[in-house]
């Protein structure tokens, strides 16, 4: 699961090279949102500052 | 400046993309230093904000391409600081061996910064964008050399999470590769 935004960016960059730029971009959006929902679901702890 | 010099600091740039991300793996490997789960979404960071350097080498500079740059190290940004705000109080502990006095989601919170700030310098130069022709789709060595190793590491670190974390998340504070500890002999 973790090394899902990794295989869609080396997708992403793959399909750039191939020059796919829509194909790329869409894999480059996809692997961010994944990263963002991973980060989501890593941030389970309530931060120790008080402000 | 040229949409030719542009290339060549991009290149440059990605090349400190990746030379970040090595050194990543030199932690990892040579110090056993295994990487959290917030760890490995900053390497994910960089290679979002990698991407869209890339992309400039590849299809020539857009402004399209350095908001890709600047949306990957902004949310790769956003998840240094989270790690920082983690630990930010004094006795709060910290994770991983520091470099310089500095733990390594703090390089990379300063490296995202870093990145935002170059791709705003870069993009102030409009006559990289106006070339008439197509840029060529032959890259030389040097932007070659980056996207290679970008890509390469990018490969690695698929590899190396996998055995890492298996197939599911990865614990907050591992302690060994969860693939390779799991696998029968």
């Amino acid at each position: 699961m973790m090394s899902l935004p990794f295989v869609l960016f080396a997708c992403g960059l793959g399909a750039a090279w191939l020059r796919q730029c829509g194909v790329a971009m869409g894999f480059w959006a996809v692997g961010l949102v994944v990263m963002l929902v991973l980060f989501r679901v890593h941030v389970t702890e309530v931060l120790n500052i008080q402000l | 400046m040229s949409a030719d010099l542009s290339r060549l600091l991009n290149a440059i740039g990605l090349l400190g993309i990746g030379t970040v991300l090595a050194l990543a793996f030199v932690d990892q490997l040579w110090f056993r230093d295994l990487p959290c789960p917030l760890c490995i979404l900053q390497r994910a960071g960089f290679f979002a904000a990698g991407f869209g350097i890339a992309l400039n080498l590849i299809y020539g500079p857009k402004p399209s391409h350095y908001g890709v740059a600047i949306i990957g190290a902004v949310a790769g940004g956003a998840i240094s600081m989270r790690q920082i705000l983690l630990h930010i109080v004094p006795g709060t502990g910290s994770y991983g061996n520091p470099v310089f006095e500095l733990h390594l989601y703090t390089w990379a919170f300063i490296a995202f910064v870093c990145i935002v700030i170059g791709c705003a310098i870069l993009m102030l130069d409009d006559r990289q964008f106006s070339r008439v022709e197509p840029m060529s789709a032959r890259l030389k060595p040097l932007p070659l050399s980056a996207l290679l190793l970008f890509l390469a590491l990018a490969i690695a670190n698929v590899f190396a999470t996998i055995a890492l974390c298996g197939a599911g998340f990865c614990p907050d504070s591992p302690t060994g590769y969860m693939l390779l500890d799991s696998t029968p002999i």
